[in-house]
């Protein structure tokens, strides 16, 4: 008898360390630690608005999923991710509908409606956000003090509202009170540390590629710098480059936002034009738009939809490349 | 002494227990013979052989079988002594029939009268071209590009590199490892042959760092000649590529749509270097080559096969498939064809067998995520998924602008691709459908000239 | 007795098969831009249907007599002569929803509806059937302006008609009355839309088949 083998087409080996689910599962692992910390210093509810954020998106593209008769890709996990993405960029005074309606939004609307997996053209969780932020824009104010590690005895009894760091009226925080993340927020974006650990993490696994996060934090630096001349100085205020670089969503948008592979370029120049784009954006609506304190999701929205032009514009020179002969032969 | 040039992208396929640990500390046997071959008289790139032989002629070891036609050609010879049964199409590895002269088996093993070159020193370029093309060298390493073609400069091209590829950067195979031990000293002087017939100012020698001792044998092998340089390259896939190899060893980039030969280099594989040997020095033909029989299977080893050998009788020499064997490999995991039968004879290109447990074709693909894995590893610093996605639309065209004719097909994209997506496949497509639109195209200008022309005489014919 | 069924099927080609918002995704410019609140959608409607209907008419009329090269100015006199009446007599009796379409309805001169049914209906066809060509292709935008406002009024005020409908607890969602929001929900309301009528004809097709079998 004759055995039955397999005939498929080379290479004959894959690399099992790598799939998409594990892909996704390292960032949920690289977001975990800023999720411990959105907890510790904004409570319970905290924890309610990530619950609902991730039950619901995965709940909606499951149930998407099965209305439109097509294979269910729950399983890989970047539901998840975009439900977490989204609860980091609510307040913690948000109600819990609003996480719903966001990570249906995400979800459904621009996630699945657009082909699923891999064909939105802009970030799901920031065009949530945005859209939650247009409608709701009191309910969405992070102005909540956070009440770091009181809130099994305190239970939400005093949220003092205050204005965000990037307000109109900035208060002074300490840097140690704006790299800890002891400052009013979105949940994601207050705790730098755990966003840098974060970063560290999905750097060294491979997951992201460097040059989205170097390029972006690199170009906000050298343009807070030349535009406020002043490192660091308490009495400065918010008119300082480090006081810009720790507060609002830069550093959650530079590691996990920016570099979500979806929407952005494929190429090493294309991720250098992205985060310098991003940076640059930032830096404009930041420091001309005052009505918007934060521009840091408009920005990384603007340049995901320059997306595709960069990756054309970027497309590399095969090895070896040769100019046709006669430019514009081809054409 | 040379500067070690690193080329873009690249991977590490699995090595280590289940990749070249189990057959390269084997030294190479002789496969016992098969009592019939079955020797395809197209083992090259180029035209095939025509036969010699007719049903019931009486044949020796090393007696040409296949006359070479035209220039891209190179004889093949009988392996076996024994009768001719038959000239008829038989399916090779690719899956196509190829005319195959089936031979039965005396097992006398008696030979043709083998004549060594009398003066090999005084070998000139068209000589050794010319023994090439009789004593049907081809590139071993799996290219099987006729080496007469090869050897054959034309007057404009300055050639001051000879390249030696004992690269091996496949997974799972051994052979050219154990040969470079075994036969260290016939490797390096059919090289110094080539290189004095061809007036090459030096050699160079490139191993992968995962075989030390092959290494150490070479260099000793080629202590007392100067032009000779070993270099032992970080192992990295698919360092043995021509091009890859190219870049490494000296720096210099083969263009796009070019040969090694235009950027002054000849690379030829160890396993070609120790057949030239043969060839000039004993006088003998390409009959036999090491395949690596690795794998899911219950002795991995590495035999020297006589060519025409079924792979069935490799297998059953080493105690047959494992069980869980599920994919049965004509050559290494990462560019090797998978064969679904085992009657397939084995030829001058084949380096090794590899029975697989897992098949990759059960992978599910999903959709890609733009990650740029394929693109980061790409050592022709092609952009696979884009290339996929225009090749899955049919816009060919566009796919050929962004380079895909470059894709040497190392499966580098697909071994990286999260997304389990078929990317390689994916460029072997539209690769072949671009050259058969080229094809179709030079025919058709072809067809319109000759039409032209027989206007034009036509024309003339009335004035 | 067939004439009059053909008028009706000339209706109702207006509201369904070829509806103008829907189907033919025309006159999106007012569409989005006024479709914030029911009454501003009725208003629009109305004016709109007023317009085709009198310019259908004309057009069909004088269709023998203007010749094909210049037929747009023509169309263009035809139609903002009608736009001018509107505004007018908008401006006259009901000041305030004047007042919140401002510049629209001066726009409807160049309301690419208007123009469509001029040139590839009115200037072919006999005027009756002109005339109900632009009522059906003007109740059918009017539907469309209705079915948009009432669900971006619903959803972004809260109210209906200007009339609160949804409980006090409610937060009424921005966006949906914003630009973005209008091109969201016309995309929503154009894929339930044609969800539906390939729905129905599917429907259809398969009663159709039951029946020859």
């Amino acid at each position: 008898m004759q055995r039955k083998l397999v005939v498929s087409s080379s290479p004959h080996l894959r690399n099992e360390g790598v799939s998409t689910r594990r892909l996704m599962l390292d960032v949920i692992i690289a977001l975990l630690p800023t999720a411990v910390a959105s907890v510790w210093f904004f409570g319970g509810a905290a924890l309610n608005l990530l619950l609902v954020a991730v039950i619901t998106a995965v709940a909606a593209e499951y149930f998407y999923q099965k209305l439109t008769k097509q294979k269910t890709t729950v399983s890989d996990l970047s539901a998840v991710v975009t439900g977490m993405l989204l609860a980091f960029n609510l307040p913690a005074s948000a109600p819990w509908w609003i996480a719903a309606i966001g990570s249906v939004i995400a979800i459904v609307l621009v996630k699945q409606m657009f082909g699923g997996m891999g064909q939105n053209f802009m970030n799901p969780a920031l065009i949530a956000r945005t859209i939650l932020m247009l409608s709701w824009a009191s309910l969405m104010a992070a102005n909540v003090l956070p009440h770091a590690g009181q809130w099994v005895a305190a239970a939400g009894a005093d949220a003092v509202a205050s204005a965000t760091p990037l307000g109109e009226n900035p208060a002074s925080y300490s840097l140690w009170q704006l790299f800890s993340g002891n400052i009013p927020g979105m949940l994601g974006e207050t705790c730098k540390l755990t966003l840098i650990l974060g970063g560290i993490y999905l750097l060294v696994r491979g997951v992201i590629d460097w040059r989205i996060p170097a390029a972006f934090i690199g170009t906000a630096f050298v343009l807070f710098w030349i535009y406020y001349g002043t490192l660091y100085s308490v009495e400065s205020g918010s008119a300082n480059v480090l006081y810009q670089l720790l507060s609002g969503g830069l550093l959650l948008g530079a590691f996990f936002m920016a570099t979500d592979y979806v929407t952005s370029p494929v190429s090493p120049w294309g991720r250098v034009i992205m985060g310098v784009g991003c940076a640059s954006v930032l830096f404009v609506i930041r420091v001309y738009n005052p009505s918007y304190p934060e521009g840091c999701s408009f920005a990384i929205l603007f340049m995901n939809v320059l997306t595709p032009l960069i990756d054309k514009l970027t497309v590399p020179k095969p090895f070896g490349y040769v100019k046709p002969a006669k430019p514009g032969k081809g054409a | 002494m040379s500067l070690f040039h690193v080329f873009p992208g690249g991977i590490h396929p699995r090595e280590g227990i289940n990749g070249k640990a189990v057959t390269c500390a084997l030294p190479i046997e002789e496969l016992p013979q098969p009592s019939r071959v079955a020797i395809p008289l197209l083992q090259h790139i180029g035209t095939p052989c025509k036969s010699l032989v007719v049903k019931g002629d009486k044949v020796k070891v090393g007696m040409m079988i296949g006359e070479p036609v035209g220039f891209v050609s190179a004889a093949v010879h009988s392996s076996v002594s024994g009768t001719v049964v038959d000239v008829q199409p038989c399916i090779l590895a690719n899956g196509l029939q190829q005319p195959c002269v089936i031979i039965d088996n005396d097992f006398k093993d008696t030979w043709v009268e083998l004549t060594p070159v009398a003066e090999p020193d005084k070998l000139d370029g068209k000589a050794i071209s010319q023994l090439a093309r009789n004593a049907g060298l081809v590139g071993l390493g799996g290219a099987t590009f006729p080496h007469a073609v090869k050897y054959s400069l034309p007057p404009d091209k300055k050639v001051d590199t000879l390249i030696l590829n004992g690269a091996e950067c496949e997974p799972y195979l051994s052979a050219d490892h154990r040969l470079m031990l075994a036969y260290a000293r016939e490797i390096v002087t059919g090289a110094q042959t080539l290189q004095h017939a061809l007036k090459i100012e030096r050699v160079l020698v490139g191993i992968e760092d995962n075989k030390p001792d092959a290494i150490e044998a070479m260099t000793k092998a080629c202590e007392n000649d100067p032009t000779f340089t070993v270099t032992a390259m970080p192992t990295h896939y698919p360092q043995g590529g021509e091009k890859q190899l190219v870049y490494s060893l000296t720096g210099r980039t083969v263009k796009s749509g070019g040969l090694p030969l235009d950027s002054g280099v000849i690379v030829i594989n160890v396993g070609s270097s120790h057949a030239l040997y043969r060839a000039v020095y004993e006088g003998r033909p390409v009959v036999d080559r090491v395949v690596t029989v690795s794998g899911c299977v219950k002795k991995p080893a590495n035999y020297l096969v006589r060519i025409g050998t079924p792979v069935e009788w490799l297998l059953e020499t080493s105690g047959g498939l494992l069980p869980q064997a599920r994919t049965l490999l004509y050559g290494g995991p990462m560019m090797g064809m998978a064969i679904n039968r085992e009657d397939i004879p084995i030829t001058k290109g084949c380096s090794g067998i590899t029975a697989l447990e897992k098949s990759s074709a059960l992978e599910n693909e999903s959709n890609c995520i733009r990650c740029g894995r394929c693109s980061s590893v790409c050592p022709m610093c092609l952009v696979p998924s884009v290339l996929d996605k225009l090749m899955r639309k049919g816009m060919y065209d566009e796919a050929e602008r962004q380079g895909v004719m470059n894709c040497i097909e190392c499966g580098a994209c697909t071994w990286s691709c999260p997304a389990k997506r078929q990317l390689t496949q994916s460029c072997r497509t539209s690769k072949k459908v671009i050259t058969e639109r080229r094809r179709a195209e030079a025919a058709r200008q072809k067809a319109e000239e000759a039409r032209r022309a027989a206007a034009v005489a036509v024309q003339e014919e009335a004035k | 007795m067939s004439e009059k069924k053909n008028l009706r099927k000339i209706f109702m080609n207006g509201i369904l098969d070829e509806n103008p918002t829907f189907r033919m995704v025309l006159g999106m410019c007012p569409t989005l831009a006024i479709s914030t609140a029911v009454n501003q959608g009725i208003g629009m409607g109305l004016a709109t249907t007023f317009v085709l209907v009198f310019s259908n008419l004309v057009i069909s009329l004088l269709r023998n007599i203007i010749p094909e090269k210049v037929r747009i100015p023509s169309f263009v006199v035809v139609i903002a002569t009608f736009v001018t009446i509107v505004d007018q007599l908008m401006k006259a009796f009901v000041p305030a929803l004047s007042q919140s379409l401002g510049v629209y309805i001066p726009l409807i001169v160049v309301n690419c509806i208007i123009f469509a049914r001029a040139e590839s209906y009115a200037f072919k066809q006999p005027p009756m059937a002109s005339l109900v060509d632009g009522l059906g292709m003007g109740a059918g935008f009017t539907l469309a302006l209705i079915l948009l406002s009432s669900v971006r009024e619903l959803l972004g005020s809260g109210t209906l008609m200007g009339a609160q409908v949804m409980p006090a607890s409610y937060h009424p969602m921005a966006i949906i009355i914003r630009p973005p929001g209008g091109f969201i929900m016309l995309g929503l309301l154009l894929l339930v839309v044609n969800a539906a009528v390939k729905a129905m004809q599917k429907h259809k097709a398969s009663r159709a088949k039951e029946e020859s079998v």
